[in-house]
Parts: structure tokens; C-alpha cells; sequence
């Protein structure tokens, strides 16, 4: 890895303490983010807040299964936001497919089409295992080792061969098919 | 049998039903396609006006599927599963649209997922899956572990978990 | 002015779940709407029929996410009516106990989550700071907070001990104190009576031949509840009431939403007195033999009440180890699908959050 210059640093450093969180709850572990988000665990306190659209969010939650349709706009999402950008995967389904292993529409493992600087185990994981995770992607990023958004950018042609491998097309079509 | 239910049973007696009690308030007929939608439609005029469920199984031994609808009555409480059997090769059956308009939806699940062509019934765009490739999913000689590892790979683990979870469970000697 | 297309969803801070609808608005009246589920499809149906009876118990509390339970009930008392087992009372009492707090829980995060889509964010704070107790009584019952898979075929996991009882007691009273807080802070409160009172409504013959169940067609002044007309478990043998208004508007569907809350209460304590003491909570099975029970060939559909309306599971079996058929009714399906494609039209954009947050739907279980 690069060296970080002095301004690089206290940029990281400042991005750390407040990390806007995008609103997009895509699957099961999405139940245990508002008891995380409200008064009960209150991730305000770290600086994490919901923001509604990708443009002004820095994390992407992927709170757990991803089937191809939603890996679609997931791609989408993600390539809307803005650098620097950080994916954080929940539970064991983006890990290794989890409970889904074999299912026909879900996917196995999500670093293999978007990169992904935290996991989170368990099945669903706990409010505080998120707060715990938070609180690692705040230390890494701190320390300039969350870099997924450069590995995307690097590996790009790599992506996306995988996502076309498991879609056919990453194109999202509308419902009146006009 | 509740005694309202072997009433309607005796309406339809006509139709040359063979009726199955499953439970007390639970009733099965199995019936040949062409007199479904006129069951169906005794059934409804008599109070049995809620279709609970619409769906398909597969019996691929007998190369059928079987069509159910699961009728509910609000008033006493009974339920009435028709069923028939259909041609497992060249599906094919009438729409219920007219009779319950959420219907649509289902037979449109169905058709996704079993590859049932429904007469009458024009919406058939896929609902749930995008740009499918396979035969129906949920037709028994699909298999999703196969599907599963052609499309979607899997994380390669250094330790065979697997192969040492068989051995804690005994099946194979490490 | 021209037609607009408008994709709401899936990523829309106001979507009630990962779900999509699509669009034509001219101005803010939606003029055509066409429903777009399938983002959490995962091929239960498929993936049961590839496992064996017993270890389904892991798999089906993901269909519904904010409501677990019913799921296992469902097919707990789907398998039990094929196989025709007896369950022991007590284990029958503590499912009536868990199914009426996962509704209480589901109530809270519903009435607090109506404050979302209309701008009225302390509502959502509260609901699901109290929803969290409940789940603490199901963290010390089961061991998760969210998936219990405490119901299984043939009774409950483990037994509920006087500690647990002791905290049910504490929390009901708890939530009970709380409810006029509730009711002054949400139902009295200006914007959802602008925002909800005559909006969207919904009326009996529309709510019948559509074939809505829940407190969407209590809203419109019909009593039907499956616990009512077709009794399972003990509920014929509590006494509760059905609320119901006549308005058939978005805020009488919330209103009774909350209004069942004490009915629930009601209910778990009576269940609570009447349960009989006794260790037996299952039909105990030797270990390894679980895995490999058969169930005799039949079908049989079992329906109970979710906090959505009628919740359903078809069970098929073939006389095998694993099962040849599962087929879910999930509650919301007319609502979301057909009922967004029908009524929907003609309102205004601002309209279709609320319809989808007032009538419960619920994304996972239309997909599966
Ligand atoms: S890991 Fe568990 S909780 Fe998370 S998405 Fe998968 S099944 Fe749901």
C-alpha cells in the first residue's frame, strides 16, 4: 500500500467520525438495525446516521441475502456513490451463502462482486456485533486499510466479468416493458 | 364433517366428486379440470367465497400436476381444498380471474414457477425471478444446488469444513 | 403536463421493505402502478422440499422477518395435523404466549413505524425502543432475539420457567402503562390525522372481493379473524374481542392495529394463569431419530392470524423423510399485488408509503 501523505491522513481521520450510512435495507438483517438506530444502542453516538440517497452515503449496508435481482441494484447503488465508499456485509449469507447455500436465486458470496471491507457473523447478527463492526470500519479507515473502492477501481474489468457471469446482464428493466 | 359441509358436499354430489375429509372443518375434492371452475363457482355462491391459496404440485411419478384451491369460509370456519390433475407435459388450464381477481397473481406465480399456461389470463410476465434461464424452479426435477454452483461460486475455504463436520457427525472415518 | 414514470423502490427511504412499485404519475396522481416484488425471493418452497421435516424449523421463521413465529406455528401445526400428533397442553399455552407477543412486538413497530412515511420520527424511537423488551422476554425464552425457532413439531423447545413468567408479567404491565402515552402522542397528533383520516380508502365489497384479510377488512367493519371463526390452539377457550371500526380509512387500519394491543395482553395473561404446571413440553424424540422422522402421506392447510390477516401453510407429504410440498399463503399478497395495481391509481404519490405501511405489506412473504 501506498504511503498516505500527511493530508490523506487527516482526511482519513475525519471521514472516520462520521460515516453516513445509506438507507437501503435489502435483506433479513435489515430487522436489527432499528433497534441500532434508535434509542435502545443510538449509533448516532459513533456519527453513523441514515442518509436517503447513494450520492451523499459513504457506507452501504448489505444486511444479509442477496438475490440476482437485488444484486442489480445493488451494482447500480454502488456505483452511484460517491468515493470514499465502504461496503459492509452482514451475517453469513454474503459470507458464504449462509442458510441459502442452495438456492437457486441467491448469491454465495458478495466479495465477488463488489468488494467488501467488514463482515459480520452471525445469523442475524446482534446490535452490538453491528455497533462492534462500526466501530472496526472507523479503525480502518483511520488507519487508510478500508480501500475497497480503490480495489474496485483497480480490479474493475475482474467485477465486473464476475457480475455478468452470475447475471447474464447488469441492466435493470422496467415493469411496463415498453 | 361439520353438517353445513356435507350439505354443500351432497349439492355437489353431480359432479361426480371424490371427496376426502382431512379433518373436521377440512374437506379435499379432487375433481376432473373440466368441472373445476363449476365447482368452484357452487362453492363460492355458498358462502365458501375466500380463495385462501392457489397452487400447483408437481408428481412427477405420475408425469401430473395438481392443481388446488383452498376455499375458506368466513362464516363457519370450513375449508374446501379442490384439486385436479393436469397433463405434466403440455400444461395447461382456465384462468379463475373472473371469479377472484387476486387469482391473477397466483396463476402468474405458477405459471412462473411450474410453467403452467393459463387460457384467459394475458398478464404472464415472470414476478419474481429476472431474465430465468432454466426450466421452472420449482418442478421436482429442477435441481438448485446444481443451478447454484454452475452460477453462483462458492468461497473456497482452506480446511474442508464439510468433510470434518461429517466426521463429528460420524458418517465417514476421518 | 406530461406523463412521468416513477420507480418507488427498492432503495427509497419510504419503501416498506426491499419491494418495488412502478409508475405513471402526471403531477402527483399516480395514473397507472404496477407492483415489482421479487428482491427477497430465495426459493423457500424449493429449499424446504430439500430438507428433512424436522431441520425446516431453521430454515421458515426467515419468510416473515418482523413476525418469525407464526411461520413456525404454521407449519409446526401443518405437520402435526398430517402425522396426527398430540401435543401436550402446557407446550400449547406457551405457543399462545410467544404468537400473542410477537403480535404485540409486531403492533409496537408498526404504530411506531407509521411516523416514517409521514414525517412524525418520535413514533418510530419509541416503538422500537418498547418492541425491544419483548424481545428481550424472547432472548431469555430462546436464546435469539429475532429467529427463535422455538416452536417445533410436536411442542415447544424448552420449557418456560417461573423467572420468564415473572418477566412477561413485569413487561405486559410495562407496555400496558405505556399505551396512553401512545395514544396521546400518536393518535391525538395533527399530522397523522391530516395525513391518514380519509385517505385511501377501502370499501367492504372492495376489501371482500379483493380478498384482504387482517385489519385492513376490519376497518371496514367485518369481524373476521381466524382466531375467531376457525379457532387453533386455545383461543376458543380465552376470552378477547376483535376490534373493529367502520371508516375502512389508513387511520382506522392503524388505530386497530393499536388497539389489539391490549386484547393481546388480555390474552397472555390469561394464558398465563391457565396454563398447567408440568414438565412436558413436546413429544420427546430420541436423539438422532429427529432428523429421520416420516410423516405419513397427506395434505393439510393450516391458517392462523398474523398481524397482517390470514397466514397459511399447505404442507403435501409424500410418506417421506423430507417433505414434497410447502406452499405458503403469505398475508399481504392481495394487498401488494393486486391491490396495488387496482387501487392505487388515482392517488397521490405521497399515497402509496402509506398504503403500503397501513396495510401490511410485507415483502418477504410475498416473496418467498
Ligand atoms: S445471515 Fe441470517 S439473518 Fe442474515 S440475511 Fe442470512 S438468513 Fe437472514
Amino acid at each position: 500500500m501506498k504511503e498516505r501523505t500527511i493530508w490523506e491522513q487527516i482526511a482519513d481521520s475525519f471521514r472516520s467520525r462520521s460515516i453516513w450510512m445509506l438507507h437501503y435495507c435489502t435483506g433479513c438483517g435489515a430487522m436489527e438495525l432499528p433497534p441500532t438506530m434508535t434509542a435502545r444502542f443510538d449509533m448516532e453516538r459513533f456519527g453513523i446516521t441514515p442518509m436517503a440517497t447513494p450520492r451523499q452515503a459513504d457506507i452501504m449496508l448489505i444486511t444479509g441475502y442477496l438475490n440476482t435481482k437485488t444484486l442489480r441494484r445493488v451494482i447500480y447503488t454502488y456505483e452511484q456513490m460517491a468515493d470514499p465508499k465502504y461496503v459492509v456485509g452482514f451475517g453469513s449469507c454474503t459470507i458464504n451463502g449462509g442458510i441459502y447455500f442452495d438456492s437457486y436465486s441467491t448469491i454465495n458470496r458478495l466479495d465477488y462482486y463488489i468488494p467488501v471491507d467488514v463482515y459480520i457473523a452471525g445469523c442475524m447478527p446482534r446490535p452490538e456485533a453491528i455497533l462492534e463492526a462500526f466501530n472496526y470500519l472507523m479503525e480502518k479507515i483511520r488507519k487508510g486499510e478500508a480501500d475497497g473502492w480503490k480495489r474496485y477501481k483497480e480490479n474493475y474489468d475482474w467485477y465486473k466479468q464476475n457480475q455478468i457471469r452470475s447475471l447474464g446482464e447488469v441492466y435493470v428493466h422496467d415493469e411496463f416493458h415498453e | 364433517m361439520t353438517s353445513s359441509m356435507s350439505n354443500l358436499v351432497k349439492i355437489l354430489e353431480g359432479f361426480n366428486p371424490f371427496v376426502e375429509e382431512i379433518d373436521e372443518k377440512e374437506v379435499k375434492i379432487t375433481i376432473s379440470s373440466d368441472k373445476v371452475v363449476a365447482v368452484l363457482e357452487t362453492l363460492k355462491s355458498n358462502g365458501y367465497s375466500h380463495l385462501s391459496l392457489m397452487t400447483c404440485i408437481d408428481w412427477i411419478d405420475d408425469n401430473q400436476l395438481e392443481l388446488v384451491y383452498i376455499l375458506f369460509s368466513w362464516k363457519n370456519g370450513g375449508k374446501f381444498l379442490v384439486s385436479t390433475r393436469i397433463d405434466r407435459n403440455d400444461p395447461k388450464f382456465v384462468t379463475v380471474k373472473e371469479l377472484w381477481p387476486v387469482a391473477r397473481f397466483y396463476e402468474r406465480e405458477i405459471h412462473e414457477f411450474f410453467g403452467v399456461e393459463f387460457e384467459g389470463n394475458d398478464d404472464m410476465k415472470p414476478l419474481f425471478l429476472e431474465l430465468w434461464d432454466e426450466k421452472p424452479p420449482l418442478r421436482k426435477d429442477f435441481d438448485p444446488r446444481d443451478y447454484s454452483r454452475k452460477k453462483f461460486p462458492d468461497r473456497k475455504y482452506e480446511k474442508d469444513v464439510i468433510k470434518e463436520a461429517k466426521i463429528f457427525r460420524g458418517e465417514i472415518n476421518g | 403536463m406530461g406523463e412521468v414514470k416513477l420507480f418507488f423502490g427498492p432503495n427509497h427511504p419510504g419503501m416498506n421493505g426491499n419491494f418495488s412499485v412502478h409508475m405513471y404519475v402526471e403531477g402527483d396522481i399516480v395514473k397507472k402502478a404496477r407492483p415489482l416484488p421479487g428482491f427477497l425471493h430465495r426459493g423457500f418452497e424449493k429449499l424446504m422440499e430439500r430438507r428433512y421435516w424436522y431441520s425446516n424449523i431453521a430454515l421458515i421463521p426467515r419468510i416473515c422477518v418482523p413476525e418469525p413465529d407464526i411461520n413456525e406455528a404454521c407449519y409446526a401445526m401443518g405437520v402435526e395435523k398430517i402425522a396426527k400428533l398430540d401435543v401436550p397442553e402446557r407446550a400449547q399455552w406457551i405457543r399462545m404466549i410467544v404468537l400473542e407477543l410477537t403480535r404485540i412486538a409486531n403492533h409496537l413497530m408498526a404504530v411506531g413505524g407509521i411516523g416514517g412515511p409521514i414525517g412524525l420520527y418520535t413514533a418510530p424511537q419509541w416503538g422500537t425502543a418498547d418492541r425491544d423488551r419483548i424481545l428481550d422476554i424472547f432472548e431469555a425464552l430462546t436464546g435469539a432475539r429475532v429467529y427463535h425457532m422455538y416452536i417445533v413439531i410436536g411442542g415447544v423447545r424448552k420449557n418456560m420457567t417461573p423467572k420468564i413468567e415473572d418477566m412477561i408479567w413485569k413487561t405486559l404491565d410495562y407496555i400496558e402503562s405505556r399505551l396512553p402515552d401512545y395514544e396521546n402522542l400518536i393518535f391525538k397528533n395533527r399530522i397523522l390525522h391530516s395525513r391518514l383520516k380519509g385517505r385511501l380508502i377501502l370499501t367492504r365489497e372492495q376489501a371482500l372481493e379483493m380478498g384482504v384479510t387482517g385489519v385492513g377488512l376490519r376497518a371496514t367493519g367485518v369481524e373476521y379473524d381466524v382466531r375467531k371463526v376457525d379457532p387453533y390452539l386455545f383461543y376458543d377457550k380465552v376470552d378477547f374481542e376483535i376490534p373493529t371500526a367502520t371508516e375502512g380509512d389508513a387511520f382506522s387500519r392503524v388505530y386497530l392495529k393499536f388497539k389489539e394491543i391490549p386484547q393481546s395482553i388480555r390474552i397472555i395473561r390469561q394464558a398465563l394463569e391457565r396454563m398447567p404446571q408440568s414438565d412436558k413440553v413436546n413429544v420427546p424424540v430420541s436423539k438422532g431419530s429427529a432428523l429421520r422422522r416420516i410423516v405419513p402421506e397427506g395434505m393439510a392447510y393450516v391458517h392462523i392470524e398474523s398481524t397482517r390477516g390470514e397466514y397459511g401453510f399447505f404442507v403435501v407429504s409424500d410418506g417421506k423423510n423430507k417433505p414434497y410440498r410447502v406452499a405458503v399463503r403469505g398475508a399481504s399478497y392481495p394487498q401488494g399485488l393486486y391491490g396495488i395495481e387496482k387501487y392505487l391509481p388515482g392517488t397521490r404519490i405521497e399515497d402509496v408509503p402509506i398504503w403500503l405501511a397501513t396495510m401490511d405489506v410485507c415483502a418477504p412473504e410475498i416473496d418467498r
